[in-house]
């Protein structure tokens, strides 16, 4: 089985000998960047109760963080950070927490996706349904979009620096 | 729990599926454990569905608030005569082609790929029946994505068969963007005139504003278009040869039994409920755009279907034909016209659902794609074959199918309005479709099998098409009959029924 | 002329809103005339911020941040790797093959263009959109959700089953890719036998090595599925 490794900027060996790489400043600078990409993803996830943002928005920033590593530093270790087994799996897990919201206000006596049902206070429950569902959002957004560029990436014929 | 039904059953058939899809997804790659979930899936929608069509006899038009708010703020499914019996009818072909699909999809689709093509699959069907039962425009073009995106990829799996399935699913993907494109830009539209998003009130808004301006005008331009996309109007049709020629045989038979029927039911709805004939500029696009198409379709594409060597295109092609006999039957404005169009578009679904499944059991056994293969069929395949000319005379219209009574019921509804013209080019693409449908049979009974599928005692070795796959081909071809020689007793019912819902006053 | 005392405060962002509408048509326009799909891909990343720059100034900062992030970001980098396994360049079209998609276009266009003299005034407040559930929502969000952000209340709870379904178009969309291509590159090949004798050979071109059908030595006896389909089903020609 064929799994090309190959960072897409950079030829040659993941990490080369110090002082060979034209990308350190690419690397040294992400490395920075990529934490703090992350962290933005997370407050517009939950800060988008009060300005704009929510799932959908947060997934893609999360996904571009992790697409930005694979980038960086090799799609192999992109994969070790986030496997696809778990891709497969957050696709899955983001419907079913959205759904199982739903389902959840149907057990409790309300219509699908009525989160008033969820809590004794339907104020509450519209909060927490609404963050359970966008964590659903999230979930899946980030999953789909990682598997998409591994989808792609995983087949790139090798790139020669001098393509670009 | 019966009763839960009653009051969720309209949300259980969309989301049970939709979940249980993200579900089969991830499941191992255990022989037919996928294919036993998505069976069970789509069964107990269909019961669910049955219950729900019930409830809506007993009880007349109810509405669904989903999330518990009320109308035009939130959204809401409405189950009415005219959507139940197409949920029921999406949901039952479901259940036909997933019992065939079991050898099918086994010899098809390699086995790690099961589980997401029946999640695919489960996609497809819950898009579907989220675009009948909803009360909200947005909410169709929401599921309208569902069903469609779910729809592409499993039309590329049929590369495995044949690679050109691969172009014939991009071609399906540019041309279903368009028409899903132009549809939500007609919904734009329709919001700026009305500022709701549901239908019913849109329908109240409109007729207030007496057909509204040129901006509803333009709406409803867009959605004829996109809908007209999606249903393979005639001239939009060029998607759907390659679509129904490559995919796998058992998604074939599904899209060919329900994706354009959805679509085709929400044609019915935007120009009879959203919109009214008693418009001006529908009247006038039904009656003479409409109408045009659908004749253009039915002898164009039936001529077409004629010189196809392949005998899944004649299919296809035959499919826009019979497309355009239920776009006449709109064209009619008038109930009549709308109980045949009604009546066909069942009719239709369970006939070319039932042919593509009988063309994909001969697929299975020997490959066959092209009709002068099909030499012998008559002999080494008896039952498959016996069940294709049932439901090829029910696509002809001989007396006492399906297709017959349908078929009736059209040509008496443009006599009623003196269009003889219609009823003559009925007649002449009845006769095409005789002439079509006519020279696979030949093939079949009167050419000997070839060498190669004789005994080595010179004796014809019968190979007939596995169980699983016998009993839905078997089980529509009875259904055909049963509509044809009982058919009037309780399909015309319910297609009365919906029309009714449809035109209350009557038509022109 | 502009006096003061008559702006009012949709005149500046009008300004803006053409000049960045020029520029999405110069855009567009340089998309379509290129032919190097490296620069087709640049200048989408470019169409999609000078969108989300023109969201902004409709006051729809949601969507501009949508737009902003998948538009310029993710589709960016999804094209390029979709690009790096195609061509570097596109073929020209022939001319002849270009009119139904300029009539398209045209008639798409003059149809919206008919439409606009009855269409409300921008940022009317009396425009059906914002005078009817548009209003409801702004005072409904405060007292049943409670939440500062009512494109939040609306998407997530109002309209939360349309949300349910977008959810589930975009795993649609990750389940197509994950049959189609696989997410290590090796979704494989794999060529559907028949379960019986492949009469007709002159079948369609399955992109597999010459591999033949079960082209039978003696007719088999036993032809149920079960038999045929002990053979592994998998074949991962990995390329």
């Amino acid at each position: 089985m064929r799994i090309p490794v190959k960072p897409k900027p950079a030829k040659g060996p993941v990490v080369p000998p110090a002082g060979s790489d034209p990308h350190v400043l690419l690397r040294v600078i992400s490395k920075f960047l990529i934490p703090l990409i992350a962290l933005f993803a997370f407050y517009v996830q939950f800060h988008g109760e009060y300005g704009p943002g929510g799932g959908f928005q947060a997934g893609v920033i999360l996904a571009v963080s992790i697409i930005l590593y694979a980038l960086i530093f090799g799609l192999a270790e992109a994969k070790r950070a986030f496997p696809p087994w778990l891709v497969r799996l957050g696709m899955t897990l983001g419907v079913l927490l959205y759904g199982g919201t739903g389902v959840v206000a149907w057990l409790l006596g309300g219509e699908f996706l009525n989160y008033s049902v969820l809590f004794p206070d339907p104020i509450d429950g519209q909060h927490y349904g609404i963050i359970a569902i966008e964590l659903g959002v999230l979930t899946t957004v980030t999953s789909v979009m990682v598997a998409f560029f591994y989808a792609f990436g995983s087949r790139q014929p090798d790139i020669e620096d001098g393509d670009w | 729990m019966s009763s839960w039904f009653v009051t969720h059953g309209a949300a259980f058939i969309v989301v049970l599926p939709l979940l249980m899809a993200a579900i089969t997804a991830v499941l191992p790659a255990v022989r037919r454990l996928a294919w036993f979930t998505a069976l069970v899936v789509v069964s107990l929608v269909a019961l669910v569905a049955f219950i729900v069509l019930q409830t809506q006899i007993d009880l007349g038009a109810f509405i669904y608030r989903m999330g518990g708010w009320e109308p035009p703020h939130g959204i809401s499914l409405g189950i009415d005569a005219v959507n139940a019996p197409i949920a029921l009818l999406i949901a039952a072909m479901g259940v036909a082609t997933l019992v065939y699909a079991e050898p099918a999809v086994d010899s098809e689709v390699q086995r790690k790929k099961r589980a997401p093509f029946y999640a695919a699959f489960l996609l497809c069907v819950a898009g579907l029946l989220g675009m009948v039962v909803t009360g909200d425009a947005f909410n169709v073009f929401v599921f309208l994505e569902v069903s469609s995106i779910s729809t592409y990829t499993l039309v590329a799996m049929g590369a495995n068969r044949d690679r050109r399935a691969l172009s014939a699913a991009f071609n399906y993907l540019i041309l279903g963007s368009i028409g899903a494109t132009f549809f939500v830009i007609g919904i734009g539209f329709l919001y700026a005139e009305t500022g709701t998003l549901n239908m019913a009130d849109m329908r109240q808004i409109l007729a207030n504003l007496d057909g509204g301006s040129r901006v509803a005008q333009v709406g409803f331009g867009f959605v004829l278009v996109g809908l007209g996309l999606k249903l393979a109007m005639f001239p939009l049709h060029t998607w759907l040869p390659g679509a129904y020629a490559y995919s796998p045989t058992a998604v074939t038979a599904f899209l060919a039994s329900t994706a354009t029927k959805a679509a085709l039911y929400l044609l019915y709805r935007f120009m009879f409920t959203v919109f009214d004939p008693s418009f001006d500029y529908v009247a006038v696009t039904l009656t003479y755009v409409v109408t045009a198409l659908a004749v253009i379709g039915m002898v164009f594409a039936s001529l077409q279907a004629l010189f196809q060597t392949d005998a899944r295109r004649t299919l296809a092609f035959s499919s826009v034909a019979q497309v355009g006999y239920m776009l006449l039957g709109i064209g009619l404005i008038s109930t009549l016209g709308l109980v045949g169009s009604y009546l066909h578009l069942i009719n239709h679904a369970v006939v070319k659902g039932g042919l593509f499944l009988c063309l994909g059991a001969m697929w299975y056994r020997f490959g066959i794609t092209r009709i002068s293969d099909m030499a012998g069929l008559g002999k080494t395949m008896p039952i498959t074959t016996a069940a294709f000319t049932v439901l090829a005379f029910s696509l002809i219209g001989v007396p006492f199918t399906a297709g017959f009574v349908s078929k009736v019921a059209l040509a008496e509804a443009a006599l009623e309005r003196g269009w003889y013209w219609a009823v003559a080019v009925i007649m002449i693409a009845s006769i095409l479709a005789l002439l079509y449908m006519g020279r696979m049979m030949m093939v079949a009974y009167f050419s000997p099998p070839p060498a190669s599928a004789l005994n080595s005692d010179g004796r014809v070795q019968r190979r007939e098409a596995p169980l699983l796959m016998l009993v839905p081909m078997i089980g529509l071809a009875v259904t055909s009959v049963l509509i044809g020689v009982r058919g009037n007793v309780y399909l015309a019912e319910v297609s009365e029924n919906a029309a009714r819902v449809l035109l209350p006053g009557g038509g022109l | 002329m502009i006096l003061a005392a008559d702006i009012s405060p949709a005149v500046p962002t009008i300004l803006l809103d053409i000049c960045l509408l020029t520029l999405l048509v110069v855009t567009a326009f340089a998309i379509v005339r290129m032919r190097s799909l490296f620069a087709i891909v640049m200048l989408q990343g470019v169409y999609s911020l000078v969108a989300a720059a023109w969201f902004v100034t409709l006051d729809a900062v949601d969507v501009a941040f949508t737009e902003a992030a998948v538009g310029a970001g993710i589709s960016t980098v999804l094209m390029l790797s979709a690009m790096l396994l195609a061509d570097r360049k596109s073929t020209p079209v022939p001319k002849t093959r270009q009119w139904g998609a300029l009539a398209v276009v045209f008639i798409a266009g003059a149809a919206m263009l008919f439409a606009v003299p009855d269409l409300p005034a921008y940022g009317s407040a009396d425009s059906p959109a914002n005078a009817y559930v548009g209003t409801d929502y702004l005072a409904k969000t405060a007292v049943e959700v409670d939440i500062p952000n009512v494109v939040t209340a609306v998407l997530s709870s109002y309209r939360g089953y349309d949300t349910f379904g977008e959810v589930v178009v975009i795993f649609a969309a990750g389940l197509g890719v994950l049959l189609l291509l696989g997410l290590n590159g090796n979704a494989g090949r794999y060529r559907a036998e028949v379960r019986g004798q492949r009469l007709s050979e002159r079948a369609a071109p399955t992109g597999v090595s010459a591999r033949d059908g079960t082209v039978a030595e003696d007719p088999p006896v036993d032809t149920t599925p079960v038999q045929a389909g002990g053979r592994p089903s998998v074949t991962g020609l990995d390329t």
